[in-house]
């Protein structure tokens, strides 16, 4: 009995020093690279520009700011508009995707659909610019049913957060479909096998069986989306350069915080709008993590 | 995009919160540490003890190395020109940075700049931007980063060398902070193949500018005498109208006031051109401006630099068709005055170990006309450059009539009292103004929003606004 | 009860309608492309007047293929030649520091393993341009900026990867097979080693692959911390080019450097390692997601 506990016990002391040893070096990188930058900006957001101690004033300036609210209005626009797109679209074509027969098909529909997510930055200003000008857009003539017969009239306000959902749907989708994909495959064959024997069609199977076990992942996705979605900034950015400036780059909460730090020289409000953002997005994942039972096991 | 796949991570909510908890306070803790550590070498921006009369430069300089290399930031543009001084200085070699230079809106002078107040090292020498409004940012009640260069640091015999005015947006409180790179002048373009074939006089003052606009909607609809479709748009008519829009009366105050009759003249202008469709809400540089107009252009009031880019370069308009005139005048006002779109400009650092090899490179690219073999893109705003620019450019033989004698003109007729603030006026025209026409409202309906947009941007920087 | 005819006819049905999805989802996601892929041929002028599908010429291609290449004399090898080393060298260490991370976060036990599973999810949603000022005082701190190190270790910093190993070993890797080792005598090093990490090929894929996209596609950081243009990686450089555009930087007209077109061979040429990086790790990726499959 004594020898068990002893082995148990050194056993035990082993695990924890390899563990110890093993995420070693991650734990300098995430120190160094995630946890003192975040207590930097924690502590730039309760201090003024001379290191003082100011409350809370930075965060009531930044939410008193002309811009600030209809940021905050652009982003939960935008928001809805991409959730909503995200977790229909893009789980109903990764089921679709998946049921086919060929692999090759499947291998060929998901590169198609990853290429997007292959461009990025400067370049695809350039990009959008040209696709979203009526006269010489590869999609003129659904730009102009739609009633646009200037790049001016494409990219009116109300249009706005639609178009920035679908930048992010086209360079975004592909991947995460990638990532479903990969969870659909986790089911075992048998359960699918057994659920057609039982007369389920496809799409009962589908919501009954496939969704729920890949609930979590649907749920791991949603929250990124929804933190990467408050903080909204490459495709307004994008067409804020494309537009010249019609469409201002203060359009979203992030860009605001990006002008605080780096046009108005002022970090300590930039660092406070990113708090704001940032408990929202801790607020929100708490919200998922329980509703879709993320860290529940099974 | 950022990715995670998971599938779970077995661990019950209840613990979660609490452990949360732990995880909160501990990385406070380790901020906490690693902050108090850090803090004593923070430096703040915003440093007015800069400014020292009784030193050599009128400001509290970096001790001076007169070996230490120059670091100049250049856009691709002026890369050829800082090459050229390399050539014609081998021992005085600066080292060649490319950057975007400041264009469209990107800011890096001043992000990275800040970033450097921060780290307290790493500032470039010399700086080149494609606009000039830092001065007041970076001025000894700014951010002190800017040399003052007429307090020491450059004859004064030079600085006299920049066309007048020229240096007025670089000057904060009689302190001048930059050599202007070149002059955006606004001239009237004018195309006299189709002036004479339509049989029209080119108009001198706006009156009759927006009589003969009236003649063409009647007689030649679709033909063009201006376009409002471009963020420069209020620096071409309403500083011309001397619309006491963006009037920098001190280091943080400003007179702005749009309901002033003065800019409502100029929107009614631009209301009544644009309901008539002799001026166009394009983009000068949007394909569809370029694939639909490109041949409907008669005139086109704007900067000196149209006749390169916008002609020769976008539109692509033929050799021998394209002139300019005279900047208009409003027949009530005294004098012709006009307005300006632009113009680069060269910065300092006061950081820099090698003041004098700074200026010395300044001063030099600042005053030559060509840019390797080729002529410099834009007009420059050092006077005998200028002069040995316009007879070259006249020389190419792309104009249909004599430039020189209206761009020299124009060069001294820039009203003053638009002056140029930290903030961008273009920017505040393109999201409220424009942003505005494109859903079909007029631009007298939008004074206001530009009033208030201009008092908003304005109160953001710190400055007091007055009307 | 449906008869085999209607059976048929259903399935005909559920074909084509699903064809009609994928189709009409693949002319979305590859119509700007082919757009892309055209556009690098044609002459400035034709990307502007011509049909927006018009196949362009060889004779353009050439023309900007030159002029792309003798910009600035050459800077866009280097930009790749950075671009490449950036993602690879941040992709080595990625791999050595989040792949034993993830497996000690899923199969030992030790002190600090949820706050460390916490602190990571934490970080991974504050938002980055909050980050971007201290992690640039740290690298100057220790006089780095300007050099490969400055944005090759925070690139290496890659929670996501992270997570991705510790649920691939959570849920793929057996703990049986681990313990059947240990009891074999195999110390924690050689168990990793020998046992789980070659179970753990297709999650090294998968991470790489996202770790080389993110760091090769980031712009931001190597924008703060790399002044010299000579250091530029690709998307920095792209972001310049953009700026020497007649469309973007009006004023230099008729002296422009740089014209749509060229640009669009630019970003052609900057994303193909990207696609080609997929298609190697296509196989993996799925392979490495799959393979949660073979424990249930």
């Amino acid at each position: 009995m004594t020898a068990t506990a002893g082995n148990r016990t050194r056993a035990g002391f082993r695990q924890v020093r390899a563990g110890h040893l093993f995420v070693l070096p991650y734990v300098v990188l995430l120190a160094l690279f995630g946890v003192v930058p975040v207590c930097y900006s924690v502590y730039l957001a309760f201090t003024d520009a001379g290191g003082g101690f100011a409350g809370f004033s930075n965060f009531t300036r930044t939410a008193t700011d002309y811009r600030f609210l209809p940021a905050l209005g652009h982003v939960a626009v935008y928001l809805v508009i991409w959730l909503a797109m995200l977790s229909v679209l893009v789980v109903s074509l990764t089921l679709v995707v998946h049921q086919l027969a060929s692999r090759r098909t499947k291998a060929v529909i998901r590169l198609a659909y990853y290429i997007p997510g292959a461009l990025a930055g400067a370049s695809s200003v350039l990009l959008w610019l040209f696709v979203l000008d009526p006269t010489v857009s590869p999609v003129a003539p659904l730009l102009k049913a739609m009633g646009s017969d200037h790049f001016t009239d494409v990219i009116t306000p109300g249009h706005l957060p639609v178009i920035f959902a679908i930048i992010a749907f086209w360079t975004g989708a592909g991947g995460w479909i990638l990532v479903l994909y990969g969870a659909l495959n986790t089911i075992p064959a048998d359960v699918i096998v057994a659920a057609k024997m039982d007369g389920a069609g496809r799409i009962r199977t589908a919501l009954s069986i496939q969704l729920p076990m890949i609930r979590k992942s649907i749920t791991y996705m949603l929250i990124l989306a929804f933190a990467a979605g408050t903080q909204l900034f490459v495709e307004p950015q994008l067409i804020s350069q494309a537009s010249f400036g019609v469409v201002p780059n203060d359009y979203s909460v992030n860009q605001l915080a990006y002008q605080f730090a780096f046009t108005q020289n002022d970090f300590n409000g930039s660092a406070a709008i990113a708090l704001d953002l940032l408990v929202i997005a801790l607020v929100s994942t708490s919200l998922f993590v329980t509703r879709g039972r993320l860290f529940d096991t099974d | 995009m950022e990715m995670v796949h998971s599938n779970a991570h077995g661990r019950r909510p209840r613990r979660a919160g609490r452990v949360r908890g732990a995880a909160l306070t501990a990385t406070a803790v380790i901020g906490a540490l690693t902050l108090a550590a850090c803090s004593g070498g923070q430096s703040v921006g915003g440093n007015s003890s800069v400014a020292d009369s009784g030193s050599k430069y009128g400001f509290k300089a970096a001790s001076q190395d007169s070996k230490a290399q120059v670091t100049v930031w250049v856009d691709s543009t002026r890369e050829p020109i800082a090459k050229a001084y390399n050539k014609a200085h081998p021992h005085a070699q600066v080292k060649i940075v490319t950057y975007d230079g400041n264009a469209n809106g990107s800011n890096t002078f001043k992000t990275k700049t800040q970033l450097f107040d921060r780290a307290g090292s790493g500032w470039p020498d010399v700086a080149f931007t494609t606009d000039n409004n830092s001065a007041s940012w970076g001025s000894f009640g700014g951010t002190g980063d800017l040399a003052a260069v007429n307090k020491g640091l450059v004859p004064q015999t030079t600085l006299d060398n920049f066309a007048k005015g020229s240096l007025d947006v670089c000057t904060v409180k009689g302190v001048t902070y930059c050599f202007r790179n070149d002059l955006a002048q606004n001239v009237l373009w004018y195309n006299k193949k189709l002036m004479d074939k339509f049989g029209y006089q080119v108009p001198t003052t706006w009156e009759q500018y927006q009589q003969l606009a009236g003649k063409v909607a009647a007689e030649h609809p679709g033909y063009l005498v201006g376009t409002a479709g471009d963020a420069w748009t209020p620096e071409i008519y309403m500083w011309a109208a001397q619309c006491p829009a963006n009037d920098v009366t001190g280091a943080k105050t400003i007179k702005a006031d749009t309901s002033d009759p003065k800019c409502v003249r100029a929107a009614k202008m631009l209301d009544r051109l644009i309901a008539d469709k002799t001026m166009s809400t394009l983009s000068l540089f949007g394909s569809d401006f370029v694939k639909n107009e490109a041949d409907k252009v008669l005139m086109l009031p704007g900067p000196s630099w149209y006749g390169g880019s916008v002609f020769q370069g976008t539109l692509k308009t033929p050799a021998g068709q394209i002139a300019a005139a005279s900047p208009l005048k409003w027949a009530d006002d005294d004098q012709t005055v006009t307005g300006d779109v632009g113009g680069g400009a060269w910065w300092i650092s006061s950081h820099s170990k090698n003041l004098k090899a700074a200026a010395d490179f300044a001063t030099w690219v600042t005053g030559q006309a060509k840019y390797g073999s080729a002529l410099a893109p834009t007009y420059p705003a050092y006077v005998p450059a200028a002069r040995t620019w316009a007879s070259e450019t006249q020389k190419s033989g792309y104009y249909a009539d004599d430039i020189v004698a209206p761009l020299s003109q124009a060069a001294g007729q820039v009203w003053s009292g638009w002056g140029s603030a930290q903030f961008s006026q273009e920017a505040i025209w393109a999201k409220v103004v424009q942003a505005g026409m494109a859903q079909g409202k007029t631009v007298v309906s939008q004074l206001p929003a530009w009033q208030t947009e201009i008092e908003n941007q304005a109160r953001t920087f710190g400055y007091e606004v007055t009307k | 009860m449906s008869t085999p005819a209607s059976v048929t006819a259903q399935r005909w049905a559920w074909r084509s309608l699903t064809s009609v999805i994928l189709i009409v989802f693949g002319i979305f996601f590859l119509v700007p492309v082919v757009w892309l892929l055209l556009a690098g041929a044609k002459t400035d002028h034709e990307l502007v007047s011509a049909n927006p599908f018009s196949p362009g010429s060889l004779q353009a291609l050439r023309h900007n293929w030159g002029a792309l290449m003798s910009f600035q004399g050459g800077a866009v090898k280097t930009w790749m030649k950075n671009s490449v080393l950036y993602a690879l060298l941040a992709l080595v260490i990625t791999l050595a520091v989040s792949i034993p991370a993830g497996y000690a976060l899923a199969k030992l036990r030790f002190k600090g393993r949820r706050l460390l599973l916490i602190t990571t999810l934490v970080v991974m949603l504050m938002p980055t341009s909050a980050l971007v000022l201290p992690i640039f005082l740290e690298v100057n701190y220790v006089h780095l900026v300007n050099t490969p190190l400055s944005v090759v270790l925070p690139f290496s910093f890659f929670p996501f990867g992270v997570y991705l190993a510790y649920i691939y070993f959570a849920e793929a890797v057996p703990g049986e097979l681990l313990e059947a080792a240990k009891i074999d005598g195999c110390s924690e090093v050689g168990i990793f080693t020998r046992i789980a990490l070659p179970l753990a090929m297709p999650v090294v894929a998968l991470v790489g692959f996202f770790s080389f996209v993110q760091n090769w596609n980031n712009f931001f950081l190597p924008y703060v911390m790399l002044p010299g243009s000579n250091a530029y990686p690709m998307q920095v450089g792209l972001s310049q080019m953009l700026t020497s555009t007649p469309n973007f930087n009006p004023v230099v007209g008729a002296n422009a450097e740089v014209s749509p077109p060229e640009l669009v061979l630019a970003t052609l040429i900057s994303a193909a390692p990207v696609l080609v990086i997929f298609l190697l790790a296509q196989r993996y990726v799925v392979g490495g997601l799959t393979a949660g499959a073979t424990k249930g």
